[in-house]
């Protein structure tokens, strides 16, 4: 044993120093950072404020879409406020000062309402003053978001008196950028114009009038409500204008029709939410979260890191074993340790690279989890809770032992009979073949992570790691999780002998690798 | 021979296959001697080597490794450096010798130390924290030479370990050999250069197709090969063909430079036509009329007879001249129509 630890420990020592290595060990953590952090940066800093120009003679639309935006705004800095009270101020307890109404925390920013009670409260000024009390020293002060969408004066340029055809004219260059126009004393681009005809009314598009035989002209298009702009890739604006357009004409005809407004308001703040339950779940929790989302996606992060750790394992096993077998250093090896020591040797010292590597991405996922959790996104916290609550990670530590382990038998057998990497390329590419299967039911098997699909891959050892840590979180049955278990163990020592015997003979053996056939028959003799 | 023995081979055959690669091959060292193990490609040297320290099982036969049935049991006390050489690339010299003496049980403190110092021995100082693949191949191999010896092994077995060195490092490898010998230790070596056997080993083993075919000391040896006078005369020589002690006589060979000429023991002689005048008061060089003739000695006859027959019956010689045979003529003697077969799996 002491032997098979000398050569282990070599085969760590020289691995730890290969580019490869240190490729697999950072390029994860990197990957993960980059697919965590890239999407808040451009969430941050890369969306640009969008300014525009709304041109609204008849001041007939533009308050309602101003209130709209205006609206969308404060939603933002309510949620901005909620997250900012839950990173720095201390929560709210039952039991101490009587809970203040409304308190920040009970608004639903989704709920059309709340937000307006947010509003007729003060706002960001009236919730700041009411968590000052609870915040932790040293916090930082409350940073409003942004406003995505700014509106501009028109350019001193355009006569804002002349038909709106004309002042599109003069607006295109401003749209094409050619021009900028000002805001709060700066320069800036146009993203959009928003230019709403004087008889917008006659526009109004109603089931009655829209009889099949002799239909309304459909509106020329200059009398028409006009969104311009050079960007047809950023939408948000249009849909926010023409959802707080419609609203107000559809609110319009409900007046019109005889309705009273109070009564419209109430109904337009009616809704009945959609719950989604697990019948699985505890009794009294079966609601669905973002953490049961992420409890069912999240194993497929794991088959997908477990499949990246085998499988750069297993090259470094064959190209370790290739080396000593065609420079012939296997012979003064086997003068010093028995074939056996020599593979435990290999086999252990190799695993501890590769556990090395899965640890130092284990650390990262929990360090960059841990570190935006508190933050930006949800899903992340939801992700970290997953994480942290699940037995995800022994799971993985388990089946990637076992896995690398039954797949080393088949690469110490390929790795003993070639002379070079590039004899050993026809078995790899079929052993890369067999491997691609659980890479491609990878997505699949959540979604029915304990039907046929997922029980027959179960089955076969080859698939067994992969499907099972992708079904990690589903409760698979008892003799699901046992029998395979039992199986890929059996599978993996059974494997590891045969692969004793094929290495003892092919390791000395030179001239052309043989065929698979005779390899079993070595494997099988005795 | 017994317990003493440093390896004993008694009746050991491999089969690969249908093939014979060793059979029935016995022979035993004591220690503190250099054995030369030598034999055409093919003949099964490797092979044996190979069983010698249990990295191949015999099909029959035992071997005995410093009175152990297993080479395995004693591997700390046995150094071998294979026929083929590589070492690991990307290791650095050190690194590789103090692994290999690690896995033959010393400390690792105490085989980098051995490393670092057998380097500077062996005048690879400066290369001792290069990666090897930084190395020449002659470097390489005086690496891996070293690493083999580093935990002062008791047999030492090298199979070509000539191969691939230039003059001064072929002479370094000798001074080593000779070293390791001059310490008590046992070296068994394979090679194809016949010289170096000559000038290191006391023993001869001699192997063809398998078998074992020439087992005794290089004195034994050579004298399966007759011993030659050659001489030039201008005379008839038919008085010494009667003579009891010469078994054959032959025209030497005028054109062949290898035979042609006075010949000395020893591959370094090469025969210069101009030299002075030797002791025998002959002047060489064929002359009109004159007739080279190589005459082969009944085993220890005295070659002293030939000449006092020549004096006596009026032969007058130009040259004479008594030649011990080398290795190389025993080798090719023995195995040399084998030889040229060349059927190998080794």
């Amino acid at each position: 044993m002491k032997y098979a630890l000398l050569v282990a420990w070599r085969e760590y020592a020289e691995n730890a120093k290969t580019r490869g290595f240190w490729l697999g060990l950072f390029l994860f953590p990197l990957v993960l950072f980059l697919s965590v952090q890239v999407p808040i940066l451009l969430e941050q800093r890369a969306t640009p404020v969008r300014y525009f120009i709304l041109v609204d003679p008849s001041r007939g639309l533009a308050p309602a879409i101003e209130a709209t935006l205006e609206k969308t705004y404060q939603r933002q800095v309510l949620a901005a406020l909620k997250e900012y009270a839950r990173k720095n101020a201390a929560p709210l307890t039952n039991s101490a000062s009587p809970r203040p109404a409304p308190s920040l925390e009970d608004l639903n920013e989704a709920d059309a309402q709340a937000l307006e009670t947010f509003v007729a409260k003060g706002g960001e000024g009236f919730f700041l003053a009411q968590i000052e009390r609870r915040l932790r020293p040293g916090a930082p002060p409350f940073q409003e978001p942004r406003r995505l969408f700014q509106q501009v004066k028109l350019p001193p340029d355009i006569n804002p008196k002349a038909g709106l055809a004309s002042m599109a004219d003069e607006l295109k260059p401003y749209l094409r950028q050619d021009k900028l126009v000002e805001a709060d004393g700066v320069p800036v681009q146009l993203a959009a114009a928003i230019l709403i005809p004087p008889d917008f009314q006659n526009q109004v598009v109603r089931p009655q009038t829209r009889s099949p035989a002799a239909g309304p002209q459909p509106p020329a298009s200059n009398q028409q409500i006009q969104y311009w702009s050079a960007n047809a890739s950023d939408p948000r604006l249009r849909e926010e204008v023409e959802r707080a357009v419609n609203a107000e004409i559809r609110r319009r005809e409900y007046l019109a029709r005889g309705m009273d407004a109070a009564v419209i308001q109430q109904v337009e703040h009616t809704y009945i939410p959609l719950v989604s339950l697990n019948p699985k779940k505890e009794k009294g929790r079966e609601a669905v979260g973002a953490a049961d989302m992420v409890r069912q996606w999240a194993p497929s992060a794991f088959v997908y890191l477990l499949w990246v750790a085998i499988f750069t394992v297993m090259q470094m096993l064959l190209s370790n074993t290739i080396e000593e077998k065609s420079n012939r250093i296997i012979e003064v090896l086997l003068s010093s340790v028995t074939p056996g020591e020599l593979m435990m040797g290999k086999l252990l010292g190799i695993a501890v690279v590769g556990l090395t590597m899965v640890g130092a991405w284990m650390a990262a996922l929990f360090g960059i989890l841990s570190w935006k959790s508190g933050g930006a996104s949800e899903l992340i916290g939801q992700a970290f809770l997953v994480l942290r609550t699940s037995n995800l990670v022994p799971v993985f530590a388990v089946y990637f032992l076992l896995g690398y382990l039954m797949y080393a038998a088949f690469i110490l057998s390929i790795g003993s009979v070639c002379n070079t990497l590039k004899e050993a390329q026809s078995f790899m590419a079929v052993m890369t073949l067999l491997m691609m299967v659980p890479l491609m039911t990878m997505t699949f098997i959540p979604k029915d992570p304990n039907g046929p699909l997922a029980r027959v891959l179960s089955w076969i050892p080859l698939y067994t790691p992969f499907t099972m840590m992708n079904r990690a979180t589903a409760d698979p049955p008892l003799i699901d999780l046992v029998g395979t278990l039992v199986l890929l163990l059996a599978t993996t020592i059974g494997a590891l002998c045969m692969a004793g015997r094929i290495f003892r003979i092919g390791i000395l053996r030179t001239g052309q690798p043989p065929k698979v056939l005779e390899m079993l028959r070595w494997a099988l003799r005795r | 021979m017994g317990a003493a023995a440093t390896l004993e081979l008694r009746n050991v055959t491999k089969f690969f296959g249908q093939f014979k690669a060793v059979e029935d091959v016995s022979f035993s060292l004591g220690s503190g001697s250099i054995c030369g193990f030598l034999g055409p490609n093919g003949a099964g040297k490797t092979t044996t080597i190979r069983m010698i320290l249990e990295i191949l099982k015999p099909n029959s036969g035992t071997i005995t490794v410093l009175g152990r049935r297993s080479a395995l049991e004693v591997r700390h006390r046995l150094g071998y450096l294979p026929e083929e050489k590589g070492l690991y690339k990307k290791m650095k010299a050190w690194a590789i010798i103090a692994y290999f003496a690690t896995l033959k049980g010393m400390t690792r403190k105490a085989a980098k130390r051995r490393a670092f110092e057998l380097l500077e021995r062996y005048g690879l100082k400066d290369f001792a924290e290069k990666p090897t693949d930084a190395l020449s191949k002659g470097m390489g191999q005086k690496v891996q030479i070293l690493a083999s010896i580093a935990h002062d092994p008791e047999l030492v077995i090298l199979d070509e370990p000539f191969s691939g060195l230039d003059p001064v490092n072929q002479q370094v490898m000798e001074d080593l050999i000779r070293d390791l010998a001059r310490r008590n230790r046992t070296v068994l070596f394979s090679t194809h250069v016949m010289e170096q056997a000559e000038r290191l080993c006391q023993r001869i083993l001699l192997i063809a197709k398998g078998r074992l075919i020439f087992d005794g000391s290089m004195a034994e040896a050579k004298r399966t090969v007759p011993r030659r006078v050659r001489l030039e005369t201008e005379d008839d020589i038919a008085p010494l063909r009667g003579l009891a002690e010469v078994s054959a006589v032959r025209p030497a060979p005028r054109a062949n430079g290898e035979l042609d000429g006075p010949e000395q023991p020893g591959p370094r002689a090469v025969p210069a036509r101009s030299t002075p005048p030797r002791a025998n008061g002959q002047v060489d060089g064929p002359e009109q009329g004159s007739r080279r003739w190589e005459l082969e000695l009944r085993g220890d006859s005295d070659a002293q007879v030939i000449l006092q027959t020549c004096f006596g019956r009026g032969i007058r010689l130009k040259s004479f001249n008594q030649s011990e045979p080398t290795l190389h003529e025993v080798f090719m003697r023995l195995v040399g129509p084998e030889a040229k077969e060349g059927a190998g799996h080794e």
